[in-house]
């Protein structure tokens, strides 16, 4: 029985993935799936390094029956040490849900979370992701 | 049952670093690395037009060592930058035309920096060149001063007009500017050689284990302590052991009782009120991607009494330490650190910095290493020699 449940799941999640994918891909992107949106980002440069600027190239795939995303907001902070960046990002649309967040910089070793947080004006989903910099 | 034993031996060698009995595991190992390679890649500062120009960099020597410059006549930015000095004065807080409330940093290493001064109110070295210029304190001089100077000096207006095309006339910000960036681009030639810690670590990135073991085993043992319980590593990161940003490391931002030194909270007010910031008209980058860090930068209350990391390349030439010079010794900032009073830090949450209690054999251990930071030329830097023969 909890065999067929898992089947179950596994067979949603992944029809689920394949109808919403997010206009991003090639090297170094990854992926957060949100219960609205499915957002794919990317470092540039890559890999990301402590003290140095970086853009990030985001795309947002709604899920059906969500809206297109209108705005977007990216944030960085270090919850072991509660503070966050010295910088604040700018973000800029590149087209059909396609970003892009400049002004990025993770000033210290650790773990830092990664923040995006989709408007659509009405509504918002914050999208997380969690990376360690040595 | 052997060849199951070699395995777990071949993955314990990949997974650590072992010289001289100090074992480094492979997150250590790589915090170690990224502490090199040194010297990085020189690239010309696109804001200066003049950088990398050898007429500019010859103006900015003989500038850097003129009392022309300053008010009186007879400082210069050698006053406080002396070349067998380690390019600092060795004072807790520099004196020019006054007693000044800050510790003279060094000069070497500026071009890999993206802000300048303790509370990083310049975006560019040819503006913080500008800084100490204008300061009271310091060279208290103006544009119309500098501009009477050149006058009554025919060798440096030939070398003025040389570099920039025109004559020193022009009492204006221009000028200053002009006289920045020609400073600069002496300045930014200044770099430390290497050091035995670079040797170390580019041993440990080829596994070189004989090389390896030439590192004295204090300095290794100081060096885990860095990259590991220390916690330095989070901060002082990347070759030239700085993140570049600023921090509240609780050193007392009291300058005097009643007066304080606000730290990057100021600088930031500064820096957005200056006209000569990389926003301003004296960038000569005209495609402003070197103005990212101007542009999204946030003033926020905790920036009050941060300061900014130091690179600790040659750092045991360069005493004393912090912001304000408090420290004599190197053994004083470990000890700081090893007893830091969290009382005195005023950042909110978990905090990266924690009394250590350090034995007495590991703070040792520490400053072996950092000692291992310094260049064969040490606090001896000495600066390219002046051709006598007048300009042409």
């Amino acid at each position: 029985m909890k065999h067929a449940e898992l089947g179950i799941i596994v067979i949603v999640c992944s029809s689920v993935a394949q109808a919403c994918e997010p206009p991003l891909h090639g090297a170094n992107v990854q992926k957060i799936e949100g219960a609205r949106y499915v957002l794919a980002w990317r470092p540039a440069p890559a890999p990301i390094r402590v003290g140095e600027f970086m853009t990030l190239e985001i795309g947002v795939c709604a899920r059906e029956g969500q809206p297109r995303p209108a705005t977007l907001r990216v944030d960085a902070t270090m919850p072991e040490h509660k503070h966050g960046m010295n910088y604040r990002p700018s973000v800029t649309p590149k087209g059909t849900d396609r970003f892009a967040a400049e002004g990025i910089m993770l000033h210290m070793a650790g773990r830092w979370e990664i923040v995006f947080d989709v408007n659509t004006g009405a509504a918002q989903e914050s999208l997380r992701t969690s990376i360690e910099l040595q | 049952m052997r060849a199951v034993l070699l395995a777990v031996a071949l993955m314990l060698a990949s997974a650590a670093a072992v010289a001289q009995g100090v074992a480094f595991s492979v997150e250590e190992r790589a915090r170690i690395l990224a502490h090199g390679p040194w010297p990085p890649a020189v690239t010309r500062d696109p804001s200066n037009r003049v950088s990398g120009s050898s007429d500019a960099i010859d103006f900015g020597r003989r500038l850097f060592s003129d009392g022309a410059l300053s008010r009186s006549g007879y400082i210069g930015c050698v006053t406080c930058h002396q070349p067998d000095r380690a390019l600092t004065d060795l004072r807790p807080r520099a004196h020019g035309m006054a007693d000044v409330d800050r510790n003279t940093p060094t000069l070497a290493n500026l071009r890999l920096q993206r802000w300048y001064g303790w509370g990083g109110s310049s975006d560019s070295l040819w503006m913080a060149s500008i800084r100490p210029l204008l300061d009271t304190r310091e060279l208290d001089t103006d544009a119309a001063f500098i501009v009477r100077r050149f006058s009554l000096n025919e060798d440096l207006t030939c070398r003025y007009r040389k570099v920039f095309g025109r004559a020193p006339d022009h009492a204006d910000d221009a000028m200053l500017v002009n006289v920045g960036k020609a400073l600069a681009a002496f300045v930014e030639t200044l770099v430390t050689g290497r050091t035995p810690f670079d040797e170390f670590r580019d041993a440990l990135e080829r596994n070189d284990r004989a090389a390896m073991a030439r590192y004295p085993a204090a300095a290794q043992r100081g060096l885990k302590l860095f990259v590991g319980r220390g916690n330095c590593f989070v901060c002082h990161t990347g070759p030239n052991f700085s993140n570049g940003e600023f921090h509240d490391t609780g050193i007392p931002f009291f300058v005097v009782p009643g007066k304080v030194d606000p730290g990057r909270h100021e600088a930031i007010r500064a820096l957005r009120d200056s006209r000569f910031n990389l926003l301003g008209r004296f960038n000569d980058d005209a495609s402003r991607k070197n103005t990212t860090a101007t542009r999204h930068v946030v003033l926020e209350h905790r920036h009050w009494g941060e300061f900014r990391t130091p690179s600790l390349r040659n750092v045991a030439v360069t005493p004393p330490y912090m912001h304000n010079g408090s420290l004599a010794s190197l053994r004083d900032v470990v000890l700081h650190y090893s007893e830091i009073d969290g009382e005195r830090l005023h950042a909110d949450g978990e905090r990266i910095l924690r009394k250590l209690s350090l034995t007495e054999e590991q703070i040792g251990d520490l400053v072996a290493f950092l000692q291992t930071l310094t260049d064969a030329a040490g606090e001896r830097r000495l600066l390219p020699s002046i051709d006598p023969a007048p300009c042409r």
